[in-house]
Order: C-alpha cells, then sequence, then structure tokens
C-alpha cells in the first residue's frame, strides 16, 4: 500500500503505523456538564463504516507527522491524505 | 581528581570496503546537531540559520551544503547540521552560530553514518531501499527518511554516485551487514 504524503510524495506503508478513527482529534471539553459521558464516546465508541473511512497514520520511518488518511475500507483504495494538524487548525485548535 | 581520560569510539571505527566497484566507508568525525524551529518563531529561526551558514533551510525532502556543514531538512519543523567536528562540543557550536533562535540537540552518539559510492551504488541500495533513487526521483542533495532491512536512515545523495547513509548506532553492526550484503548480491 502507498500512501501519498502531502509533503513528501508517495511513500511505502511500512514507514507508516496506524493509530485508529480519526475523531479522536476532537477531545471533549474535560469540564463540560457532559464530560464523563462525552469522554465515554471519545474513549469507546466508533462508527464502522464500510466504505470511507478517515483515520490517522504516524509517519514513524519518515519525518514524523501525522496525518489524516480518508480510505476505503472495503477496497482499502486511499482518497485523501492530510496533515493532521491542518485538519485540527480547520477544526478551530489553535496550534 | 581521579586519573583517567575518556577514548572516543564510534561503531564501525574505520571501517572501509569495496566490493565489486562499490565502496562502502564510515566516514570518521561527523557530529550531526538537531535544530527544531520554535512554535510561532519559525521565521526567526529560519533567518538564523540563514545568516549562521549563508545559505537558506532547504525545502523539506532537500539538503544544502553551506561550506563544511550540510543542513538537512527532515520534517515541517526539524532539521540536521551535519559537519566534520571531532570535539564533543557539536551542540554548543550549532547553538551560538543560531543565536539561541532554535532549539538545538546533540545526536552525533546516537547516529552512526555509512558513505556508499561508486559506480553501482545505486544497484546495491535498490534492492533494501524502498524509495525511487532514479535521479529523475532523487536528485543530487535530496535527502529522505525511509526504512531498510527494518531499520530507520536517513539517506542523502552528496553526488551523482555518493550517498551518506545515517542509522541508529545501536545497531550500527546489523545495517553495515545489510548493506554489505547487498554489494555482494550484486557485485
Amino acid at each position: 500500500m502507498i500512501i501519498h504524503h502531502p509533503l513528501l510524495g508517495p511513500r511505502d506503508a511500512a514507514e507508516f503505523v496506524y493509530l485508529g478513527d480519526a475523531s479522536l482529534i476532537d477531545r471533549p471539553d474535560w469540564q463540560a456538564e457532559d464530560a464523563a459521558q462525552a469522554f465515554h464516546a471519545y474513549g469507546y465508541l466508533r462508527d464502522n463504516p464500510a466504505g470511507a473511512h478517515q483515520e490517522l497514520w504516524y509517519h514513524e520511518q519518515g519525518d514524523r507527522s501525522w496525518l489524516v488518511v480518508t480510505r476505503d475500507t472495503t477496497t482499502h483504495e486511499i482518497t485523501q491524505v492530510e496533515l493532521a494538524r491542518d485538519v485540527a487548525r480547520v477544526r478551530g485548535r489553535d496550534k | 581528581m581521579p586519573e583517567f581520560s575518556l577514548i572516543s569510539a564510534p561503531p564501525l571505527a574505520g571501517y572501509d570496503e569495496t566490493l565489486g566497484g562499490i565502496r562502502l566507508r564510515a566516514p570518521e568525525g561527523l557530529a550531526i546537531v538537531s535544530i527544531a524551529l520554535p512554535l510561532g518563531g519559525e521565521a526567526a529561526a529560519e533567518k538564523a540559520v540563514k545568516s549562521a551558514y549563508g545559505a537558506a533551510l532547504p525545502e523539506m525532502g532537500q539538503s544544502v551544503l553551506a561550506g563544511d556543514a550540510r543542513l538537512v531538512r527532515l520534517g515541517v519543523d526539524q532539521a540536521f547540521v551535519i559537519f566534520d567536528h571531532t570535539e564533543p562540543n557539536a551542540e554548543g557550536v550549532v547553538a551560538g552560530k543560531l543565536k539561541d533562535k532554535a532549539y538545538t540537540t546533540d545526536q552525533t552518539d546516537v547516529w552512526v553514518g555509512l558513505e556508499i559510492s561508486g559506480a553501482g551504488c545505486r544497484e546495491a541500495l535498490e534492492r533494501i531501499c524502498p524509495l525511487d533513487l532514479h535521479p529523475d526521483a532523487f536528485a543530487v542533495n535530496q535527502a529522505a527518511r525511509t526504512v531498510m532491512e527494518h531499520l530507520g536512515v536517513l539517506i542523502i545523495r552528496t553526488g551523482e554516485a555518493a550517498y551518506l547513509l545515517l542509522s541508529a548506532s545501536s545497531s550500527a553492526g546489523t545495517f553495515q551487514h545489510a548493506l554489505h550484503q547487498s554489494m555482494k548480491n550484486v557485485s
């Protein structure tokens, strides 16, 4: 499997490690009223789609960047690769 | 004061081998210092690098030779300075040159360098390196981190038929063996 790194171009999947669902970027607010509920969902509840899935990959044997990879779980086709920090900034993170 | 002195014992010291026109050798006296660009202070750090070395910090995947030092961009906010320096104060030298505008750490002892050169060296590398090393895809001065024989490697193309490879010093012997074997297989 080849992952097209947005900065480095095509790289072999052996250089990467997989973390999981990209929803892990959206850590809940610990001071919210429903924090316990929200952290339960954040820690344990995942969608299991047959189709497009956004997931976090780490380029460990490369530039050590976190990526958000959009992959079709039925065909393993990768349709989009973005830097996780760009995705987080779009979602309102400041760093 | 106890009377003792420390002796430098780099891994693969003195190693130099030629097989079928491909030369593999461990360069001596390489110092490696990492530069991390501070969040929010990237522009100031890049300016400091430029005034210290007379060369701008290269783009990702590129390196530049500035005097006796090679600047290698490894990531969005990380670079290496590789230069000949035998004293154990490489980090201080680089930090002084950059006037503390970037975070620096000494990486000299955790890496081992191997220089592979000669007309057929690309054939030997092709067998263990997952990257496309054809000159059209990996030109002189390009650099990349990748894996060879399960070991993390930083590969820099230093000449038409010359590459500098850096890997973890703790597995230096395994790394040297992998390259030696690949050279043997193509010669």
